[in-house]
């Protein structure tokens, strides 16, 4: 298993910190605070993290927050934030509506 | 679902490169472009660049722009504007949204050019309105016309940080501080130097605590840090600003090749994630390649000789090439590449402390702590010379591959050499008939034509000038000296503005003549 | 507040399309056609675009290039519009967003 990965693994208690309510992710209004309980809460990896809290998911969809909140669940975890897998990927890389997203351009009859 | 030979997402310097090499080839090349222009960070730069003539040095970024547009409509490359690619698939398929709708395309190769993003650095007030990213100030400036703020601190000495200090006060803006957490300034010294020669001073080993203001920024404190980053106490000073440029680094956008499946990796020389791939660009998926900063910061100049491999790889990968012509121009392009890896600020550098130039001279340790040459350090330096009569006084100290000060001297006045990261030397004997072009062709505007004694107890200095208002000949002033304070009085003698110089007018204004040497810029004020 | 840039010392003096109106919560406001409503707030002293959802905390202008979010607007009624890459045009309605609304929180 990858040693990151391994919840039983002891991180040390959560110490709140004077810049716990600094807000990290901008768009959904998370601070620093909220993503380090997280962790503590057995939240160890980005993909966690952000559906746990929501970081990266508001409309920016993590394009400010996401390199932030990388170094600072690494600081938690205890490891280089190179350690640490990055969220998912997946489309739509950017923002986009609903409807747009439904709204296939229709091709002409026949293929070129 | 349609498809294309080649399909390039990022219209910037490597995305436009790589379309007009495949397209030459006679590929059916397509670009998208998320932004409303193309030509990415490239319209935004009005400094002249670096590197040598091949690199296109001594041209302002937004004229190459404007060449690399021209050449891709030559080479017939069609480009879409407003295209933000959502998605990019393993098997090569590209999901685009154009306006209203989304459409699958298939490319048989794609090269992705996405760029970077901005990286963020938080403090209390950071999400304030006023805190904006120093390409958010560019944007503004150089595209838009309007001025970002009126009084503003910049964080971050690196490249960037430093050119767009330098544009701020070109558009009348007030930078009242320049700092960075880091010991050292991270950008080339002559960027440095002429943004500290117009007064602005440099707070290294500080950085922000906090921002202040309740709707916008009023106002911000810094404080010094020591080796591990944590504030000293009692070392807090406060500016009134209405502005905060975050200018602390660039990160790959390379969330479209992680999504493909391709092989990634964590990177800090290259800048975060990035995917693992040759010196030519494949990536671990075949068909797919990269080019420019998504596979590792660097500069627009690399960006283009990348983003011109890529193509090249990409059209050989599809039977336009023969193997044996990819891999002749190849090395071509690599040694033009290699060639801007050197010197102090190459890759490979990145992170050494280097205490010595190439030619064994001490660099200047004020330069690297306050943005400008200390007096007493300039007279080690070859570019800087006594002589009767005007001469070129070259204050460029930190080996860096440029040399465009070299051709510009009709009469060989200075002398760089074959290695263009060596320092500019000025010429024994030569003859300086006063024609200005070095001063005009210098991109780090560090090179003054200097008569250290006209007879009369007085000297003269032409400077490189690029503000506005233009001061007159006979204006009265102060000369200010390297680290931006008042050495004396000074009058204009003449401003030279010709079309050779580029936008960089040339004002000669006459000292005491003590003052030779260390009177650097004018302002005209009592 | 002379934040628009008459002449540029490289740039000389910046095109602009023809001038036009706007509104600015109600307020008549001029700018230029095709230019990002974000410039155009900017030059006429705006500072806050939105008020975010949890907090009530002002929010402006950030990256300028469409990537972050933190300019949106209600322009024409519809929320969530990213100011600085939206081109300015005759008679817009721009408004201060509060949340994903134009109506203040105390009347939501």
């Amino acid at each position: 298993m990858n040693q990151i990965n391994d919840r039983s693994r002891d991180i040390g208690e959560y110490v709140p910190a004077p810049d716990d309510d600094m807000i990290i992710c901008r768009c959904e209004e998370i601070t620093k605070g909220e993503i380090r309980r997280a962790v503590h809460d057995g939240m160890f990896t980005l993909t966690e993290i952000r559906r746990y809290l929501r970081t990266g998911m508001g409309l920016c969809q993590g394009q400010t927050c996401s390199k932030l909140v990388k170094g600072i669940v690494a600081r938690e975890l205890k490891v280089s934030p190179a350690d640490l897998e990055p969220a998912t990927s997946r489309a739509p890389m950017r923002p986009i509506e609903m409807r747009i997203f439904a709204n296939e351009r229709k091709e002409d009859e026949g293929h070129e | 679902m349609k498809r294309y030979d080649l399909i390039i997402v990022g219209a910037g310097p490597s995305g436009l490169s790589a379309a007009i090499e495949a397209a030459k080839r006679g590929m059916k090349v397509l670009v998208f472009d998320e932004n409303e222009k193309p030509g990415g960070q490239l319209f935004k730069q009005i400094h002249k660049f670096f590197g040598s003539k091949e690199h296109k040095a001594k041209i302002r970024g937004f004229v190459i722009g404007q060449q690399l547009l021209e050449e891709a409509d030559k080479a017939g490359v069609e480009v879409v504007l407003n295209a933000t690619v959502i998605g990019l698939y393993q098997d090569k398929e590209i999901v685009v949204r154009l306006g209203e709708t989304i459409e699958h395309i298939k490319g048989d190769a794609i090269i992705i050019a996405t760029g970077a993003s901005e990286n963020m650095v938080t403090f209390p007030g950071w999400n304030l309105p006023g805190v904006i990213g120093a390409g958010a100030a560019q944007t503004m400036m150089n595209l838009h016309g309007v001025k970002p703020g009126q009084k503003i601190l910049m964080l971050g000495s690196g490249n960037v940080g430093l050119v767009v200090s330098f544009q701020l006060i070109q558009c009348g803006c007030e930078v009242v501080a320049l700092v960075d957490a880091a010991p050292r300034i991270g950008g080339y010294g002559v960027h440095a130097a002429k943004v500290a020669r117009t007064g602005v001073p440099f707070y290294l080993s500080h950085t922000i605590v906090k921002a202040e203001g309740e709707e916008c920024v009023t106002g911000v404190t810094i404080a010094e840090v020591d080796s591990h980053f944590q504030f000293i106490e009692g070392t807090e000073k406060h500016f009134d600003v209405d502005t905060i440029c975050l200018a602390v680094g660039l990160s790959p956008m390379s969330q479209l090749l992680k999504m493909a499946g391709c092989q990634m990796e964590d990177n800090p020389k290259r800048g975060g994630q990035v995917p693992i791939c040759d010196e030519y660009g494949r990536t671990s998926i075949p068909g797919i390649f990269v080019a420019g900063d998504v596979s590792g910061i660097e500069e627009a100049s690399s960006a283009m000789i990348e983003g011109r491999m890529a193509g090249l790889a990409a059209a050989e990968y599809l039977g336009y090439m023969e193997e044996t012509e990819l891999d002749t121009k190849l090395q071509e392009l690599d040694a033009a590449l290699d060639g801007l890896r050197q010197g102090m600020f190459a890759p490979k550098n990145r992170g050494k402390e280097i205490r010595e130039t190439e030619e064994g001279i001490a660099v200047s340790q004020n330069l690297l702590t306050h943005g400008y040459i200390a007096d007493d350090e300039i007279e080690r330096f070859p570019g800087f010379t006594h002589r009767k009569g005007i001469h070129p006084v070259i204050e460029c100290t930190q080996n860096i591959p440029c040399n465009p000060c070299q051709d510009a001297c009709p009469k060989g006045c200075i002398s760089i050499g074959a290695n263009i990261t060596s320092l500019p030397i000025a010429v024994a004997d030569a003859d300086c008939i006063n024609c200005g072009m070095c001063v005009a062709s210098c991109s780090g505007q560090a090179i003054f034509l200097v008569d250290e004694d006209c007879g009369d107890g007085t000297a003269t200095i032409t400077l490189p000038y690029e503000f506005v208002p233009l001061p007159e000949a006979g204006t009265k002033g102060i000369a200010l000296g390297r680290n931006g304070q008042k050495v004396c009085e000074a009058e204009v003698v003449a401003v030279k503005s010709l079309k050779a110089y580029d936008k960089t007018n040339l004002l000669t204004m006459r000292v005491p003549k003590e003052y030779a040497s260390t009177a650097r810029f004018f302002r005209a004020e009592a | 507040m002379a934040t628009r840039i008459k002449t540029h010392p490289i740039l000389g003096e910046i095109e602009k399309g023809r001038k036009v109106t706007f509104l600015y919560n109600g307020k008549e406001l001029q700018g230029y056609e095709g230019e990002p409503i974000a410039a155009a707030l900017k030059a006429e002293g705006v500072m806050v675009h939105r008020y975010t959802k949890k907090q009530h905390k002002p929010r402006g202008i950030f990256c300028a290039i469409g990537r972050c979010t933190d300019c949106v607007m209600v322009v024409d009624g519809k929320p969530n519009v990213r100011t600085c890459v939206t081109p300015l045009k005759e008679g817009m309605r721009i408004e201060t967003q509060y949340g994903v609304s134009n109506q203040p929180f105390e009347e939501q």
